[in-house]
């Protein structure tokens, strides 16, 4: 842990991360995952070695993978190597365009939705200027009109229902 | 002698006039509606069922097998050219084919695929007219310790799909596995880390978690890579054609994945995401050129496409014979024959053997027709790379919402979607490679039920797994193999200290 907070004082200035705290971030991700499922299962009720309960097999698994995450941290906080550099614009960008479907589609239909979806989604990208994120925008929302409702006939609407 | 009489006769009832229209009708229909992402076999079957109504019986599962592999084959073109798998099966096709396609090989990706998925097509017929009888007794003899220590086998070697730490590539497998949890127990009935939302009954759908993790999680990856111009890639649209030394390199693998494919499709309830995960994970500890895998490795696309393609024609022995159906689209191949009241079993061979025969010979004339159709085809697909990125991306994620709604008409699948697809990019953040964790949500339900089944069957002794014969072979041999795993690890690592030029691991 000293070692580890002293690399922490040492890279404080540096541009990028070293990768130890990502690595070590994401073996707890897991650790915390495996102990939500660990005490889940438990709750279902493990069983007996004849008839394993619900919770068996999510117990079975959590412990294994609570034990490799410890490993993983132990393994990543030695970890010299830079980290990459988090691109959290395009992670909320794109995140937003799916969350904006989601919203949408029922709402709206299904080439509306798309339009927005579409805009929504070209945004993090500037060398795309706003004129031409709505020319594609509509282009996409059409083409998906005509593919999806009018060729293979999935059943959406493709527009809000008035009534 | 008989095989040969009863194909050829099969032969003749698939070259008839309105059986050949009808199965390239349906390679056509299966190509076009697989390369879409998200809408695999399954959706395309459920498609196209309704105007089988009107056909004759033969003609109707011709047409439906057509559908099927052209949907398993199209979906290895999405994953190839864009990263997203168009079936679940074809996830396994992103690892090579994808970055394949970012150094400006995507033309002979694509025909390797089309090459692979021929010969993995002809080989799963010629296993399925051979040996039908012979593989469904085999699989009948397959108990639960038995399934599990295949399962096991599998997860092990699905560890070393992984190109990173071995400890990460097994911790993204258990995770996997506890996430294959969630849903109804199939066993008690019990929901399980449902959290109350009923659209989580059902567990998570495979195709939710591929796209979010491959599809989306690499867009967020490529956008900015895209802006550096990482992506310009020259692409040589005349070179579809494999080097001579790439055709040397997918010889053997072809015929290794065919070999696992058709085994797996044979089985029922495992069918060719397994088949692929399973084939891929062995050719990258067996393949001379193992370290280049999951960088665009010409085996890792033939490998992949060569099983599931096979087991695509294997997976219709069970259904066939057995009235066992291995997947959710052969499901509703057993729903079509009911519709006409055929009833799969052993007495299918005996009372329709016109229908049997001519569907194997019509699996020799879909894949030959699929060849054709599709190498002319490979310059047309390759040409989407040509699209500028900024175009592309914005449409990729409207296929990849539109593909994942139409799963169920409902957008709490959208929403996962989003889940994953961060969950992805974290991954990615943290180097942790999303595949084992793919193969291991599709495993563990089957793992889960097997191990359940072999505890009761044995009365709670878990030696059951080491004293029969097989399950203790395939036992044995995936601790061998986690040995190995570890101590190539442990040399790496103790290489990488000695010399100090090297970064480590």
């Amino acid at each position: 842990m000293r070692e580890f907070l002293l690399r922490l004082q040492q890279h404080a200035k540096e541009k990028h991360a070293p990768h130890a705290y990502f690595g070590a971030l994401g073996g707890a991700g897991f650790l915390v995952l495996s102990i939500i499922f660990i005490v889940g299962g438990f709750e279902l009720g493990v069983g007996s070695p004849r008839r394993l309960g619900t919770g068996a097999f999510p117990v079975i698994t959590g412990f294994i993978l609570a034990l490799l995450s410890m490993g993983v941290i132990a393994a990543d906080l030695r970890d010299t190597t830079d980290a990459e550099k988090p691109d959290w614009i395009s992670f909320v960008a794109i995140g937003g365009a799916l969350a904006v479907f989601a919203l949408t589609v029922g709402r709206i239909g299904l080439v509306p939705g798309i339009f927005l979806t579409t805009i929504t989604a070209s945004l993090p990208d500037p060398s795309l200027r706003f004129p031409g994120k709505l020319g594609l925008a509509a282009l996409v929302s059409l083409a998906c009109w005509g593919l999806f409702i009018g060729l293979i006939g999935l059943p959406f609407d493709a527009f809000m229902r008035l009534n | 002698m008989d095989i040969l009489y009863s194909f050829g006769n099969g032969l003749l009832v698939a070259l008839e006039p309105a059986n050949l229209l009808y199965c390239f009708v349906g390679v056509f229909l299966g190509t076009f509606i697989g390369v879409l992402p998200g809408i695999g076999s399954m959706a395309a079957i459920s498609m196209i069922l309704p105007l089988t109504f009107y056909l004759e019986p033969t003609s109707a599962l011709v047409m439906i097998a057509g559908v099927y592999y052209g949907a398993e084959y199209g979906g290895s073109i999405a994953s190839i050219l864009m990263n997203i798998p168009g079936t679940p099966s074809s996830s396994i096709t992103c690892i090579d084919g994808y970055p394949m396609a970012r150094d400006g090989r995507a033309g002979i990706a694509l025909f390797a695929s089309a090459i692979a998925s021929f010969g993995g097509g002809i080989m799963g017929m010629i296993v399925m007219a051979i040996l039908a009888p012979a593989l469904a007794q085999l699989a009948l003899n397959f108990g639960p310790t038995e399934y599990f220590a295949v399962i096991l086998l599998g997860l092990v070697a699905a560890s070393a799909v992984s190109n990173g730490s071995p400890i990460k590539g097994i911790a993204m497998v258990a995770a996997g596995l506890m996430f294959g949890t969630v849903g109804v127990d199939i066993t008690t009935g019990a929901e399980r880390f449902t959290m109350g939302v009923p659209e989580l009954r059902d567990g998570v759908h495979l195709v939710i978690v591929a796209m979010g993790l491959f599809g989306v999680g690499e867009l967020i990856v490529s956008i900015r890579a895209n802006a550096k111009g990482e992506h310009d890639n020259e692409i040589d649209y005349a070179n579809f054609y494999p080097s001579k030394a790439e055709w040397k390199a997918m010889v053997a693998p072809i015929f290794r994945g065919s070999g696992i494919g058709s085994f797996f499709g044979a089985l029922p309830g495992t069918g060719q995401t397994v088949a692929s995960a399973v084939a891929y994970a062995i050719e990258k500890k067996v393949s001379p050129n193992r370290a280049k895998f999951g960088k665009g490795a010409i085996e890792g696309v033939a490998v992949p496409e060569a099983a599931n393609n096979s087991a695509t024609q294997t997976a219709f022995i069970p259904t066939l014979t057995l009235g066992v159906p291995g997947s959710a689209s052969m499901a509703l191949v057993i729903g079509a024959l009911m519709m006409y009241g055929i009833v799969p079993g052993p007495r299918l061979l005996v009372d329709h053997a016109d229908l049997f025969w001519g569907l194997v010979a019509s699996f020799l004339i879909g894949n030959v027709l699929l060849l054709i159709l599709n190498i002319p085809l490979i310059g047309l697909w390759v040409k989407l790379l040509k699209i500028p990125y900024r175009y592309m991306y914005p449409t990729i994620i409207v296929l990849i919402c539109v593909g994942v709604y139409s799963l169920n008409n409902n957008v709490f699948d959208v929403w996962l979607t989003l889940v994953f697809g961060w969950a992805g990019y974290l991954m990615r953040l943290f180097r942790f490679e999303p595949a084992p964790f793919l193969i291991g949500f599709v495993l563990g339900p089957m793992m889960e039920e097997q191990l359940r089944r072999a505890m009761l069957l044995s009365r709670g002794d878990a030696t059951v797994f080491l004293t029969r014969p097989i399950s203790g072979t395939l036992i044995v041999i995936t601790a061998l193999l986690l040995v190995y795993a570890f101590y190539s690890a442990m040399r790496q690592r103790r290489a990488g200290q000695n010399s100090p030029s090297t970064p480590e691991a």
